[in-house]
């Protein structure tokens, strides 16, 4: 087991700057999500830590150990491919000891970690097929098997539910979760689901064009995104956002008087949660025009206006709403994000 | 309506096979039946009488057993240059994304556009004066030349059409860079290889301008049938031809798979 | 990682080397031997080819060859690979039988078609039995010129069409079926969806078997000496005589540079013909 340290690298494509200076620490132990969507750099940045792509500037180590020239084989460490790289050529049993043989590992001791591993991830029965004989979803298993066989210091996955129907891939997640929690390997995960890398992180990392944007635990991403980006990002549906103008150090809306960070002059932009508004029957409030209902079974969600901008509105499911419906919202005033509609970046809560 | 048009179709299908197939019946039966069969008139259809030792004691008079294996010899040797050759380029334009890789790519593709069995004729004046005009070694030289660009091609497509991936999980799980091309890309590329060597040696095994322009004395079997041509019966020259096809029957047998996928991306 | 990119160029360069060595120093050598006579540099060697008796027809045999049996295989293998499509049952035997051939050295399909169409040849014998002919017939001799070059396109068009339906088959493997179901969902007849959909789709592989097969069929030369012998002279045959028979290696050489411009010409002119349309992929 060891702790990653990742200190300012860089990544260019001839000038294409892939990576622009990114620092992260994962902790030995530690679960680390990297969100963002394709061509953020996320894949970039996990194959430099493999190995696999040189970075142009900075450095990595793993263990304290500097490992930026490295090749990959003499870093320590287990990777799970997004289309699962199991060997087409060798028997289940043979990918999964690959990586023991490599390092010359005595032949029982392959053994037991084979079994150990195969009996983790439920493929017993298949240990003597070749992967053309297996399903997607054990072909996955098999990768994980193989890289959870070597006992690495640290794992990294590359989107590795990603190739799964939707089904498999809620399954396979419990069960990652489960099976990595209790080996506790540093693990550094890619990933452009949202909801995978909340459910299986114990920290994520948004990635936006090049830089952590952000880095925190699902619940703080979520509750307090640092930038525009980030709310927009996370959530199914995203944070909503209006642009309010600041008079007297107030924001109306509706009449609704909310307080933005002091200091305040200009438009600011309000971020709200779709599932952090409700109907308000009596009291002050905003009004919302619905635009189309759709009904998804624990709630409704509304898409419709508020003073000409766009929001969307999640509600409970026993209102019946047609489209034109004028209703008057409230917001949950403790889950109020504010941001500068110039540089995205949050406004500071004094 | 449905049925008829069926019928039509296997009609047809069955009349291009019988298109194939029975000249190449019409040539054994020349080859293996002897001179009684060549001089027959109106002649049989149905071998008369059939025996492999008279033709191969016939061929070994004639010298054709020789030039035989001097064929094999040439076309085993441009196998092995065009593949030792071909092979490293197309895992170059497979996997490494390098300045000039293009224009290497269209070089070798236009060397289709030339008629490259011709460029024999300039290469038999400067191999007299290497030393090596008539020999074995000269031919395959001149027929790696022929097969090479389509080794790198189709060697090229092999490569690619094994994930890179594969290659990483390898690095990653211990492997050194050779290690993982020895271990994970060899043994997947092993089958694709033995086609596209197969196609080299066929291509060498069937060349008959350049061998016949490099060769005087140690003929290859087209060269050598390419004299007796008007020199020798006709028995002589049917069994050599019989002698030139069958192997080759063989081959596209046995690379039927890979044809396809192997002209499909040659013709990209 | 210095050696990271110096690796292609190392792993490419024995390929390069011997490409050089074995293609491109003989073509400029073709070139200088054509071009360099007794007194120097010159187009001496040309003339003597064009005073060739059978230099003219060397050129009309070479040309009227190419030109009947490339089109003709065209048809047949797109013909063919459009039957492929169709049979459902030993797919697998019929590709190999139609594409043995392949395999089959052009002097070997000359060879064959001897043993058919000689004197004594199996087509006599047919048409003896039915009575067309009372006896034995010569077909090859230079008296009968239209026979001649019959047997020629015979024995031509037998041995080098299944390389035109390789090509194509192997295109139409990459046309994936949804677009043909369109159009017949649209209303398209088979015909119409052969004519609007498949054959536009499958211009990049007409195309490439075009210049493969042309450039070969100049180049024909075993297929036509086996079967015609000297009755049939044709550019690369004619090289061959002046090469070896006659020890004229510029006169051969002459032959050697009209060949390969003429074949680069027709590469030339399928690659216009055929090109992509403006705004179209290839």
């Amino acid at each position: 087991m060891a702790d990653i340290r990742i200190e300012s690298v860089t990544k260019y494509y001839g000038s294409q700057a892939a990576l622009r200076g990114v620092s992260l620490d994962v902790h030995n132990g530690e679960f680390v999500a990297l969100l963002g969507p394709s061509g953020c750099g996320k894949t970039t940045l996990l194959r430099a830590v493999a190995g696999l792509d040189r970075q142009t500037n900075g450095r990595i180590e793993i263990g304290g150990r500097d490992v930026s020239d490295l090749p990959p084989r003499s870093r320590g460490l287990a990777m799970v491919f997004q289309n699962y790289a199991v060997f087409p050529h060798l028997r289940v049993r043979d990918n999964i000891a690959f990586g023991l043989l490599m390092t010359g590992t005595a032949k029982d001791r392959i053994e037991r970690q084979v079994a150990r591993a195969a009996a983790l991830m439920h493929i017993e029965a298949l240990l003597d097929r070749y992967p053309v004989q297996l399903s997607g979803g054990q072909r996955q298993r098999v990768a994980v098997a193989r890289a959870l066989a070597v006992e690495p210091a640290v794992l990294l996955m590359d989107e590795p539910l990603s190739n799964l129907d939707a089904l498999l891939r809620l399954e396979m997640r419990t069960e990652l979760k489960a099976v990595l929690a209790s080996a506790r390997t540093t693990t550094l995960y890619v990933t452009h689901d949202q909801t995978e890398a909340m459910g299986l992180a114990d920290r994520i990392a948004i990635m936006h064009e090049g830089r952590i944007e952000q880095i925190g635990s699902p619940l703080e991403i979520y509750r307090q995104p640092k930038s525009i980006f980030v709310g927009g990002f996370i959530g199914n549906p995203p944070m909503n956002f209006l642009r309010l103008p600041v008079s007297g150090s107030v924001v109306r809306l509706g009449t609704l008087i909310l307080n933005p960070p002091a200091g305040i002059n200009g438009p600011v932009m309000l971020g709200i949660r779709p599932e952090d508004l409700e109907v308000a029957e009596t009291g002050a409030g905003f009004a919302f025009r619905v635009h189309v209902p759709e009904p998804l079974g624990p709630h409704i969600l509304l898409t419709g206006d508020v003073e000409g901008q766009s929001m969307r509105v999640a509600v409970a499911p026993d209102r019946v709403m047609q489209p034109g419906d004028v209703v008057m919202l409230r917001p949950n005033t403790a889950r109020l994000s504010w941001m500068n509609p110039d540089t995205g970046l949050a406004l500071e809560n004094s | 309506m449905i049925g008829s048009r069926r019928v039509l179709l296997i009609s047809g299908v069955l009349m291009i096979c019988a298109w194939t197939l029975v000249p190449i019946y019409l040539v054994a039966l020349g080859g293996v039946g002897g001179a009684s069969t060549i001089y027959a008139w109106p002649k049989p259809f149905w071998p008369a009488s059939l025996s492999i030792g008279n033709f191969t004691a016939f061929l070994q008079i004639e010298g054709i057993w020789a030039a035989m294996l001097r064929s094999v010899e040439v076309a085993v040797l441009c196998m092995i240059l065009s593949l030792l050759l071909g092979a490293p380029a197309g895992y170059a334009l497979a996997r490494f994304a390098f300045r000039g890789a293009n224009l290497y790519r269209l070089m070798i593709l236009m060397t289709r556009a030339f008629p490259v069995g011709i460029l024999a004729l300039p290469l038999a004046v400067s191999f007299v004066r290497l030393g090596i005009y008539d020999t074995v070694f000269g031919v395959a030289l001149m027929h790696t030349a022929l097969a090479l660009p389509f080794a790198v091609l189709v060697t090229a497509s092999l490569f690619v059409g094994i994930p890179r991936e594969l290659e990483e999980a390898a690095w990653v799980f211990g492997c050194s860079g050779p290690g993982a091309f020895r271990r994970v890309v060899m043994p997947l590329a092993i089958p694709g290889i033995a086609a596209t060597a197969i196609f080299a040696f066929v291509i060498s095994w069937n060349e008959v301008f350049a061998a016949s322009v490099l060769t005087v004395r140690n003929k290859t079997l087209t060269a050598d049938l390419l004299t007796l041509l008007s020199e020798a019966p006709l028995q002589s020259q049917l069994a050599g031809g019989l002698l030139l096809i069958l192997p080759s029957v063989l081959f596209i047998f046995f690379v039927r798979r890979y044809l396809f996928a192997l002209w499909g991306v040659a013709s990209r | 990682m210095r050696g990271q990119t110096l690796r292609p160029y190392l792993l490419i360069m024995p390929s390069l080397a011997f490409l050089l060595l074995l293609f491109f120093v003989p073509l400029v050598q073709t070139v200088a031997l054509a071009f360099s006579t007794t007194t120097g540099t010159g187009v001496g060697n040309f003339v003597q080819m064009l005073d060739d008796l059978d230099f003219r027809d060397s050129v009309r045999n070479t040309f009227g060859l190419v030109l009947c049996v490339v089109p003709l295989q065209l048809l047949a293998a797109l013909g063919m690979s459009m039957m492929l499509r169709h049979v459902r049952w030993g797919r697998d035997i019929i590709l190999w039988i139609w594409t043995i051939p392949l395999g089959i050295s052009d002097l070997a399909a000359g060879l064959v078609w001897l043993a058919i169409l000689t004197d004594k040849g199996y087509l006599n014998t047919i048409l003896f039995e039915v009575g067309v002919i009372s006896g034995p017939q010569s077909w090859l001799t230079y008296e009968t010129p239209g026979a001649l070059f019959l047997a020629i396109l015979t024995a031509e068009f037998w041995r080098a069409t299944a390389i035109v339906f390789v090509v194509l088959v192997a295109g139409v493997q990459l046309i994936p079926r949804e677009y043909e179901e369109a159009a017949s969902v649209f209303g398209a007849t088979a015909w119409q969806r052969f004519r609007r959909v498949t054959l536009p789709l499958l211009r990049p592989s007409i195309q490439t078997a075009l210049i493969l097969r042309t450039v070969l069929a100049f180049e024909a030369f075993a297929v036509v000496l086996a079967v015609g012998g000297r009755n049939f002279p044709v550019l690369v045959s004619q090289a061959y005589l002046w090469q070896f028979t006659n020890q004229n290696y510029n006169v051969a050489a002459c032959y050697a540079v009209l060949v390969t411009l003429v074949s680069l010409a027709a590469t030339l002119v399928i690659l216009i013909a055929l090109r992509p349309r403006a705004g179209e992929s290839a």
